[in-house]
């Protein structure tokens, strides 16, 4: 049954999506009419700088806040009505990594496994893979609390992704990471979009990162989505600017 | 076959210091004080130490000793208990890891549920484990073997000491709505305050927070007369408190970090 809704959520359907998406947090819109798709097998990054919206985006696409208006869908399915079943195919990081300083990189990883719904015989096999293919068999028997912040976040990743989920939000992943933990990462989203037909969506401040690891790119700023970015293209850093600052200048310019 | 939150909610509290700490305060540190203060009641020393004892001690031998034990812990467990469920809910906001219990298959209700069901299978075990080394320390006093009134006011400790758990529960919900354990435990001493206020001015037995310590001998003999029904009053406040905390876990969202 698990199997067949895992097909079943690897169809058309699909992915992420917000329609014409508005948040406000106490009376301060912080995303204005926001629309953005994942399809299966694509990496989307969100880049934006502080405070433009993206955790927000990201929290309103996991059900952790109500959108203001719009509306935002998992599966192709309304996020307040996404089933059980549903959620066991999603994995997420937002901000702060799933790594209780109390628990052993093991016991974190596999507790992150059993909530979504893993047996305990397979949460077990997971867990180990995911510590291997994270880097941390060298300390999986630590406990988080000791952990460097690079390893915590290492750590986050595998409980993020230890249950092999096929829709994928992680909140600035490389955050902490060393470049050889980045190239990891990336290459475990590749394989998870290319081999699991996964739609991921990432945040990250680092436009030449998230150059080599998606395939759309969108920029967020003040709450707006202002345009996209061509990963292929070049000088990514001035194109990014240069959308900033046409969309604050349209601000400005508004009566 | 346990469910997931109930192992995770298990592990987690199973590792973690703050209940290793209150665990051996409640279990150990108690009975040890009460048999201090036995020694000093039932010794002819006219010390000020002693003469304060006799007054707190309540009896004699094992009734004495034991009602003494559950004297103290009536205070003790609430506060003991109030912390770590303050704690264990708390913890979530003041860690930051609220966040990574969304986007779940298990809903944040039942995680919150396999929290109240680990600190109260854990608060009933310890008052077991309380009682059972209140024993040896009763014979290491020179008390004799335990008699009849010590099987009486055992099973006294352990009702005070369950209600008192049931007491906790509105605390957790502190701990969530104020998004942090720090909150809680100032509701926790208030409480503790405003029991003092209460009984002082001779409500006490029905304020469910002072009933179980009066009941227990803690105002006197005279105030000990505690109907059932309101020593009762302890099982919709906890009740009430599990509901409202399971149902804020239900809808709360994720509007600040």
């Amino acid at each position: 049954m698990d199997h067949e809704l895992g097909e079943a959520m690897t169809g058309p359907s699909a992915g992420i999506g917000s329609d014409h998406l508005g948040v406000s947090l106490g009376g301060t819109v912080v995303l204005r009419d926001v629309s953005l798709t994942v399809q299966p097998g694509e990496i989307h990054a969100l880049v934006g700088l502080n405070g433009a919206g993206k955790t927000t985006l990201m929290r309103t696409l996991l059900g952790m806040l109500t959108p203001t208006s719009g509306t935002v869908s998992l599966f192709g399915e309304p996020v307040a009505a996404l089933s059980a079943a549903g959620w066991s195919h999603v994995g997420q990081m937002l901000e702060v990594p799933f790594a209780y300083p109390e628990l052993t990189v093991r016991e974190n990883v596999y507790s992150a496994a059993r909530l979504h719904g893993l047996s305990r015989p397979r949460a077990r096999s997971a867990t180990t893979d995911a510590v291997l293919s994270l880097g941390l068999s060298a300390y999986d028997m630590r406990r988080a609390g000791i952990l460097s912040t690079g390893n915590r976040q290492r750590v986050g990743l595998a409980a993020a992704l230890v249950h092999a989920p096929t829709v994928i939000v992680l909140d600035e992943p490389s955050r902490g990471l060393d470049p050889r933990g980045v190239i990891v990462l990336r290459e475990l989203l590749q394989t998870a979009a290319r081999e699991r037909n996964a739609a991921i969506l990432v945040s990250s401040h680092h436009l030449d990162e998230v150059a080599r690891m998606a395939d759309r790119i969108t920029v967020l700023h003040g709450g707006v989505m202002v345009g996209s970015l061509a990963p292929g293209s070049i000088d990514l850093e001035r194109q990014f600017f240069d959308l900033v600052l046409r969309a604050d200048s349209a601000n400005e310019a508004r009566p | 076959m346990i469910p997931a939150e109930l192992e995770f909610e298990a592990c987690k509290f199973l590792r973690a210091p703050t209940v290793r700490v209150i665990s051996a305060l409640l279990g150990a540190v108690v009975p040890a004080l009460a048999a201090a203060l036995t020694v000093a009641a039932t010794s002819d020393s006219v010390t000020p130490i002693a003469l304060k004892a006799s007054a707190m001690v309540i009896g004699t031998g094992w009734n004495g000793y034991l009602s003494t034990v559950g004297m103290v812990l009536s205070v003790a467990v609430l506060l003991g208990v109030g912390f770590v469920l303050s704690w264990s809910f708390g913890r979530e906001f003041t860690d930051h890891t609220f966040s990574a219990l969304f986007a779940l298959p298990v809903s944040r209700r039942r995680l919150a549920y396999a929290k109240f069901i680990v600190v109260i299978a854990w608060s009933l075990l310890l008052c077991l484990v309380t009682i059972l080394l209140a024993l040896p320390l009763g014979l290491a006093i020179g008390l004799g073997p335990p008699d009849s009134a010590a099987l009486s006011v055992g099973a006294r400790i352990l009702v005070t000491w369950s209600l008192t758990t049931l007491l906790a529960c509105p605390l957790a919900w502190v701990a969530s709505a104020a998004r942090g354990y720090l909150a809680a435990v100032g509701a926790l001493i208030l409480v503790i305050v405003v029991t003092q206020v209460v009984t002082a001015f001779g409500g006490g037995a029905w304020f469910p927070y002072a009933a179980p310590g009066l009941w227990m001998g803690l105002g006197g003999p005279a105030a000990s007369q505690v109907t059932p029904l309101q020593l009762l009053l302890a099982v919709p406040v906890g009740a009430a408190g599990v509901w409202v905390t399971g149902r804020w876990w239900k809808t709360a969202e994720l509007t600040r970090r």
